[in-house]
């Protein structure tokens, strides 16, 4: 085992962050913006609002332009940019009213005027201009959309799932490789510095888990209602139709439609099973899954989503990066809120790992066996037990005593208090600026995230595939 | 008591000299993962307004009304959302203004005895609004004949003076703020917050405002 020291990490940091080892990101270090990265926002919905939280704190971004259909979000994307960076991007929008809201902002120069409908016009009056594109729109325009930037010379930063389609995530693997454009993908627990700790330093510089055999991860939520909207901005349905909506509803569920979206498996699973790949260094060679459809009814009683509610999958690994095989649970549900959060948790012999973006829910469990923890707190590479997480009274002598949970330690590298208070996506969106400026390398490329792509696909046919159904019979003893 | 027939938009009338006062309630409207809400002075109550006995004749007297603010070019929506009657949490029903301490300011079109004002800031993720005060005066400046009826700014960080009252978390319920004790006259009606637990932006889906 490789003694760890801070140092080591460190200077592996760096050297990632040194962009000593580039591959086609230094083709794009040519800036378009001068000083500044000129970038386009297309999608600006619920994910796309998450990923401007980030880039208005960036000071090197200059937004050239926003998309998206619905005029309400591309104006209220077009107003922060004012308000937060001081830009006027145009806009790209179906022009629900007539009268545009902005106008007198627009007379006076303060914000863009509406140049156009779609990204395609965007592309044809920006592509030149472009460094790079930050695309949030829903699953199924991921592709057509990152393949047309790409072919226009424009680096892609797209969210994940790739693609409603396995082909479609394809396409986009292969734009990015005869482009030799930058393709990040928004799977933004890979640039997140704590996963990248634990994954480093934790499991494979320590062993801290021992062999890992079991991971365990899930994200529920609540069952609520359908996302709704003001009558007042209601596309007109022969715009919702030619950009592949069948209704006002549908567009704005779409997650839940089959050809557009991909349903809870994918829009939070996709985070969670790309985390277990990535953490134990495989592919996973089996699955099994179930999932249903339990809610979201229409009046005739029928399915109103084409995707499972909830869904729960079984992974299983061959040979780990510790050459050992592995099962990997996982959970998405969409009934309670409740089971302790959203997580990875990574179970070894000598102890467990529970991994999550929220670091109040990040702890460490010892097993009684394992080598004694005391030296690695005494070095700082994990933070002091706390006994109290143990002193749970058992109710019977064959229970399993509680664990004594563990913590990162006060500071970890990368992750010092100033860093911390970052919102979580914004590690993964300044690697793609920074890999655009030839400064870093991609933390999730697109042959990296089809990884991950590949196994929810997998896990989604399964459901409809894979499992044993039991009959009554086999619950019977027979005579 | 006798009970009467009448039945405003949110009073059920039950005397001729008093009637209850039970806010109308939109369906809930929640999605996404909940968030942490860390803030030191918070109410973690998230059921029902209290039902409170108002004067026979009150009505919500700002719907309709203009509405002006702090910040006079939104961010999303507009300002008449905040009187428009639709408590709705969806997408488009709510109004965003701008970060740190701003407000929106309610003109009655006279001056009115209040008797309860209810709000609704944003209710498709439970938050909580900071530095939320609520005053009511004559004087559409608010300089002069100032009546802070709430106010939750524990540390004085709006610097509109210390308020003694909890944080609250943002439901379909609305916040009730009852003044049916202690009625207060004015004709402007303006609320303050300072973002909330969630982002710096301040939002609005509606405020109703009780009084005749």
């Amino acid at each position: 085992m490789k003694n760890f020291s801070r140092r080591d990490f460190l200077k592996t940091s760096a050297t990632a962050a040194g962009g000593l080892v580039l591959s086609s990101g230094m083709l794009s270090a040519q800036k378009k913006g001068g000083d500044k990265i000129n970038i386009a926002l297309v999608g600006m919905g619920a994910e796309g609002e998450v990923l401007l939280n980030s880039i208005v704190k960036l000071p090197y971004i200059n937004v050239v332009a926003v998309c998206d259909i619905w005029q309400p979000r591309c104006e209220f994307a077009a107003m922060r940019i004012m308000r937060e960076l001081k830009q006027a991007p145009a806009r790209y929008t179906i022009k629900i009213t007539p009268k545009d809201r902005l106008t007198p902002l627009v007379k006076r120069g303060r914000i863009g005027e509406i140049k156009g409908e779609n990204y395609k016009d965007l592309i044809k009056n920006h592509a030149k201009e472009l460094d790079a594109v930050v695309i949030a729109t829903p699953d199924f325009w991921h592709a057509p959309m990152t393949v047309d930037f790409l072919k226009a010379g424009v680096n892609v930063y797209c969210e994940k799932m790739m693609s409603d389609t396995l082909e479609g995530a394809k396409s986009m693997v292969r734009a990015a490789r005869e482009s030799k454009k930058l393709l990040q993908i928004g799977h933004q627990r890979t640039s997140n510095p704590r996963y990248k700790y634990a994954r480093q330093v934790l499991l494979r510089d320590n062993n801290i888990c021992g062999n890992i055999m079991a991971c365990n991860g899930q994200w529920n939520r609540a069952v609520t209602k359908d996302l709704t909207w003001a009558e007042k901005d209601t596309i007109p349905q022969d715009k919702l139709k030619q950009y592949g909506y069948k209704d006002m509803n549908v567009f704005r569920n779409w997650r839940w439609h089959k050809g557009l979206g991909g349903g809870a498996i994918s829009d939070l699973g996709a985070h969670q099973i790309d985390i277990f790949g990535w953490m134990l260094g495989a592919h996973p060679v089996r699955v099994m899954a179930s999932g249903n459809r339990d809610y979201y009814k229409k009046p005739d009683g029928s399915p109103a989503h084409d995707w499972d509610d909830n869904v729960m999958c079984i992974f299983e690994f061959d040979k780990t990066f510790q050459g050992k095989k592995a099962q990997a649970f996982y959970q998405v549900l969409t009934t309670t809120s409740s089971g302790g959060g959203y997580y990875e948790s990574f179970m070894g012999d000598q102890g467990t790992l529970k991994m999550s973006e929220n670091p109040a829910l990040t702890k460490l469990f010892r097993e009684n066996n394992a080598p004694d923890w005391a030296p690695l707190i005494e070095k700082g590479i994990i933070g002091k037990g706390d006994e109290a997480a143990a002193n749970v009274k058992v109710a019977d002598s064959r229970e399993s005593k509680a664990l004594v949970s563990y913590g990162f330690p006060a500071t970890v590298p990368g992750y010092e208090p100033d860093v911390a208070k970052k919102p979580i996506h914004m590690y993964h969106v300044e690697n793609f600026f920074n890999a655009v400026m030839g400064k870093e390398k991609l933390n999730c490329s697109a042959d990296h995230a089809f990884e991950a792509e590949a196994a929810v696909f997998k896990a989604r046919d399964a459901i409809e595939k894979g499992p044993l159904e039991f009959s009554a019979s086999d619950f019977v003893v027979e005579d | 008591m006798k009970k009467a027939i009448i039945a405003l938009s949110a009073l059920a009338v039950v005397s001729a000299s008093a009637a209850t006062l039970k806010l109308q309630v939109p369906s809930a409207q929640l999605s996404g993962t909940p968030v942490p809400i860390v803030l030191d002075n918070l109410d973690t109550y998230k059921g029902p307004q209290k039902e409170i006995q108002v004067p026979d004749g009150v009505s919500n007297i700002a719907k309709g009304k203009q509405v002006t603010s702090s910040d006079d070019f939104p961010m999303i929506g507009e300002l008449t959302l905040v009187t428009d009657g639709n408590k709705d949490g969806a997408e488009g029903c709510y109004v965003e203004i701008m970060d740190g301490v701003q407000w929106v300011q309610i003109d009655l079109a006279k001056s009115s005895e209040i008797y309860a004002i209810a709000i609704w800031h944003f209710h498709s993720q439970e938050r909580a609004y900071k530095d939320v005060v609520v005053q009511v005066s004559d004087d559409p400046n608010f300089k002069n004949d100032v009546k802070t009826v709430y106010n939750n700014d524990h540390d004085n960080s709006a610097k509109l003076g210390k308020g003694d009252q909890k944080a609250y978390i943002e439901t379909n319920y609305g916040k009730l703020i009852d003044l049916s004790k202690t009625p207060v006259k004015g004709r402007y009606v303006r609320l303050y917050s300072n973002g909330s637990t969630t982002n710096g932006s301040n939002h609005y889906i509606e405020v109703e405002v009780f009084g005749k």
